[in-house]
C-alpha cells in the first residue's frame, strides 16, 4: 500500500486527502497548528477519514483543535449530513448527550469572595451532588419528568428556578423542539428520576472562576464582563438519562445499519437514513436528553445563586449573577446553512464542539446580535476557561463551529502513574486553587498535566478564524465529580 | 477473577479471559465493577437479576454490561459476584443469557470512588477463543 500523507492546508488546517480509507465521499479537515499536530492521534485521523465515508455528508468531515480519539467519530467532529440523502448517527453526538457549559458573572471582585472560597466550595459540594454514585437532590416523579423532557431549562423556571432572562442566554432557550418523550426508555426515565441537579464525574466540574484577562474591551463590556471579576462555570450534561438514550438507540441503529444496508468502517458509526423512523426516533429522544441536560444545568446553576447568597450574605441584585451564556457540546441539530450559493438545511453534528454563531445570526438573542455568539471554552482545573465569540468564517468553513475544551493528552491509567506520590490537591493549592473532589482518583486523573493546553487550542481557533477570544477565566475554586 | 485492565487515551477498558465463554462474560462483568469501586468493600447482600440477548456474541457482552451499567446508575446496585445462570448461543450467533449478580447498595460514605461508567461500547469490541481460552476486550465511555 502506497504510505499516504496529511496535506498541510495553511498554518491551522491540515487536510486528510479522499483516498485515506476507502469510500470517503468527501476530504478531512482537522484544526490544528504545527505544536498540537505533534499529538494527533492516528487513530483519530482515521475516524475523520472513516466520518467522511457516511451517506450524505456535505464538504467535508471536521476535527477542531482539541481533537482526540472517540468512539465512531472522533472528540472534537464536526460533521453536516444533507436532509435527502444524509443520516443521523447516535455516535456523532455521544453518551452525554448535551454535555455543555454554563457560564455566569457576578458584581463580585477576586478579593471579596477570596476570604469565603473555602466555605462557598463546602456549601456549594453539598448542595450539588457530585461523583461516582451520586444523586441529585430532587426525586422527580413519572410526571414532572416528563415536563423536564418536554420544556427542559422552561421546566426549571417554572420551579421558581431563574428567570426567563436566563432562558434568552441560553443555547437553543434550553428547550430543544421536538422532543418527544414517548420514544425514551423506561431504563433511561429510571436513571433519570433522580440525577436532576447532579454534576456526575470524569472532567464534569462546577469553578469558581476570576477573570484574568481581557483579550476585546467592547465585546467584553457587552458580555458584561471586566477584569477581576468573579464568573462561576458549569460543565455537566444529562447524566445517566442520556447516557441510557444512547445505549438504547445504539442498538436500534445496529439493526436500522442492516435493514438499509448501509456499509460501515467502525460499528460505533451506527446510523440510519434521516428520512427514516429510526433517525426520526432517536432525535426526537435526543431532545428530550438535551433538554434533561438544560434542565440540569439549570437547576445546578439555581442552587449556585442561591449558596453566594447564603454566604456572601447579599441579595441577588448585589451579587449580579446573571448568565452570560449556555452552549451545548455534544448534540445534532437541523441547522440552515449555505452550501455553494444555496440555503439547505443540514443535520449538524457536534461532538466535542460547540456552536459559535456569528454576529446578526437570526437564533442568536437580541442582546448577542452584535456581538455574535458567546463560546464558553472549558479547560482543565489548573489552567484556564476561555469565553470566544462566534465569526462568519466559522458560518462559512465549519457550520459555524468551534473547539469546546482542552483535549486529553494522557490516558488515565498514565495520569494515575505519574500522580503517583504527588499530592494533586497540595499542587493545585499551591498555585492558589482550592479543589473538593468526591473521588481521589477523579483529581489525579483530571490533573492539568493529563490535558493539551487549553491555551494552544483556543489560539488555533481564533488564528484559523474560527472565534475570538474575548476573556481567560482563571480557576479559583472547583467541585469535581 | 480473570480480568486485567485495559489503559487506553481518555478511558478505560476490561480484558477478560475464561475456560468458557460464560466464565470469561462473568469476569469481564466483574472487572468492569472493580473499576467503579474496590471490590473488597463491597458485601453480597443482595441478588439481582439481568437478563439480555443479542445477535452477536459481541452485542450480547454490550448488553449484558450495559444492564448492570443500568442496575448501578438507576438503583445504586453495585455487584461483586456474578454467576450466570443460563447462556445459549446459536450457531448464526445469536445469543441470551440470565444471571444472579451478588451485592449490596453503594454507599458512597463507606464504598470508594472509581469510574463513573456511562456504557460499555462497541469500540476496540473483541470476543475470541485462543488456544482453548475465550478472551473478551471491551472499552467503557467513563
Amino acid at each position: 500500500m502506497a504510505v499516504q500523507t496529511l496535506k498541510r492546508i495553511d498554518e491551522f488546517r491540515i487536510g486528510i486527502p479522499d483516498t485515506w480509507v476507502p469510500g470517503m465521499r468527501v476530504p478531512g479537515v482537522i484544526y490544528l497548528d504545527a505544536v498540537l499536530g505533534e499529538g494527533l492521534e492516528e487513530r483519530a485521523i482515521k475516524q475523520v477519514a472513516n466520518v467522511a465515508t457516511l451517506p450524505g455528508i456535505v464538504k467535508a468531515s471536521l476535527a477542531m483543535p482539541d481533537i482526540h480519539m472517540g468512539y465512531g467519530f472522533a472528540i472534537g467532529g464536526v460533521a453536516a449530513f444533507g436532509q435527502q440523502d444524509g443520516v443521523i448517527s447516535p455516535g456523532g453526538v455521544g453518551y452525554d448527550i448535551n454535555c455543555g457549559v454554563r457560564l455566569l458573572k457576578s458584581n463580585l471582585k477576586a478579593g471579596t469572595v477570596a476570604p469565603r472560597l473555602r466555605e462557598l466550595l463546602g456549601v456549594l459540594y453539598d448542595e450539588v451532588p457530585s461523583g461516582v454514585g451520586s444523586k441529585g437532590k430532587l426525586r422527580l416523579d413519572r410526571e414532572e419528568l416528563e415536563k423536564v423532557m418536554a420544556l427542559g431549562a422552561r421546566w426549571a423556571v417554572s420551579k421558581g428556578m431563574g428567570s426567563l432572562a436566563d432562558l434568552e442566554r441560553t443555547e437553543s432557550g434550553g428547550s430543544m423542539e421536538g422532543a418527544d418523550p414517548s420514544l425514551v426508555s423506561m431504563k433511561a426515565r429510571e436513571r433519570g428520576h433522580s440525577q436532576i441537579g447532579s454534576l456526575g464525574s470524569g472532567n464534569h466540574f462546577l469553578e469558581i472562576q476570576k477573570v484574568d484577562e481581557i483579550y476585546d474591551e467592547q465585546a467584553a463590556a457587552k458580555l458584561g464582563l471586566f477584569q477581576g471579576q468573579v464568573t462561576v462555570m458549569i460543565h455537566t450534561g444529562s447524566r445517566g438519562f442520556g447516557h441510557q438514550v444512547c445505549t438504547d438507540f445504539l442498538e436500534v441503529m445496529e439493526q436500522a445499519v442492516k435493514k438499509y444496508g448501509i456499509i460501515l468502517p467502525d460499528r460505533e458509526l451506527a446510523c440510519a437514513p434521516m428520512n427514516s423512523r429510526e433517525a426520526r426516533d432517536y432525535l426526537g429522544a435526543m431532545r428530550a436528553a438535551a433538554n434533561y441536560a438544560w434542565a440540569n444545568r439549570h437547576a445546578i446553576m439555581h442552587w449556585t445563586r442561591e449558596a453566594f447568597m447564603r454566604v456572601m450574605g447579599m441579595g441577588p441584585k448585589d451579587l449580579g449573577m446573571e448568565m452570560v451564556y449556555d452552549v451545548a457540546h455534544n448534540v445534532a441539530k437541523m441547522e440552515d446553512h449555505m452550501v455553494d450559493g444555496r440555503m439547505m438545511k443540514l443535520a449538524v453534528h457536534r461532538k466535542g464542539a460547540t456552536r459559535a454563531f456569528p454576529p446578526g445570526h437570526p437564533e442568536l438573542p437580541g442582546i448577542y446580535k452584535e456581538t455574535g455568539q458567546p463560546v464558553l471554552v472549558p479547560g482543565d482545573m489548573g489552567r484556564a476557561s476561555f469565553v470566544l465569540l462566534g465569526t462568519q468564517r466559522a458560518m462559512e468553513e465549519t457550520w459555524g463551529s468551534t473547539c469546546h475544551g482542552a483535549g486529553r493528552v494522557l490516558s488515565r491509567h498514565e495520569a494515575l502513574r505519574r500522580a503517583r506520590g504527588r499530592s494533586i490537591y497540595r499542587e493545585l493549592e499551591d498555585r492558589g486553587i482550592i479543589v473538593m473532589s468526591a473521588g481521589k482518583q477523579t483529581l489525579a486523573e483530571e490533573m492539568p498535566e493529563a490535558y493539551k493546553d487549553i491555551s494552544n487550542v483556543v489560539d488555533v481557533v481564533q488564528g484559523a478564524g474560527l472565534s475570538t477570544k474575548v476573556a481567560r477565566l482563571l480557576p479559583m475554586g472547583v467541585v469535581k465529580g | 477473577m480473570n480480568y486485567e485492565m485495559l489503559d487506553i487515551s481518555g478511558d478505560a477498558g476490561i480484558r477478560a479471559a475464561g475456560a468458557s465463554l460464560r466464565e470469561a462474560f462473568e469476569a469481564a462483568a466483574t472487572g468492569m465493577y472493580s473499576l467503579i469501586t474496590d471490590l473488597g468493600g463491597v458485601r453480597e447482600d443482595r441478588i439481582v437479576q439481568v437478563s439480555a440477548g443479542s445477535e452477536s456474541p459481541e452485542g450480547l457482552l454490550v448488553g449484558f454490561l450495559n444492564e448492570l451499567v443500568f442496575h448501578f446508575d438507576a438503583y445504586g446496585f453495585i455487584g461483586k459476584r456474578v454467576e450466570i445462570k443460563q447462556m445459549e448461543m446459536e450457531n448464526n450467533g445469536r445469543g441470551s443469557l440470565k444471571a444472579d449478580v451478588y451485592g449490596e447498595e453503594f454507599d458512597p460514605g463507606r464504598h470508594s470512588r472509581g469510574l463513573l461508567i456511562k456504557a460499555a461500547t462497541y469500540h476496540g469490541l473483541a470476543v475470541e477463543k485462543k488456544d482453548g481460552l475465550w478472551s473478551l476486550d471491551v472499552i467503557f465511555d467513563t
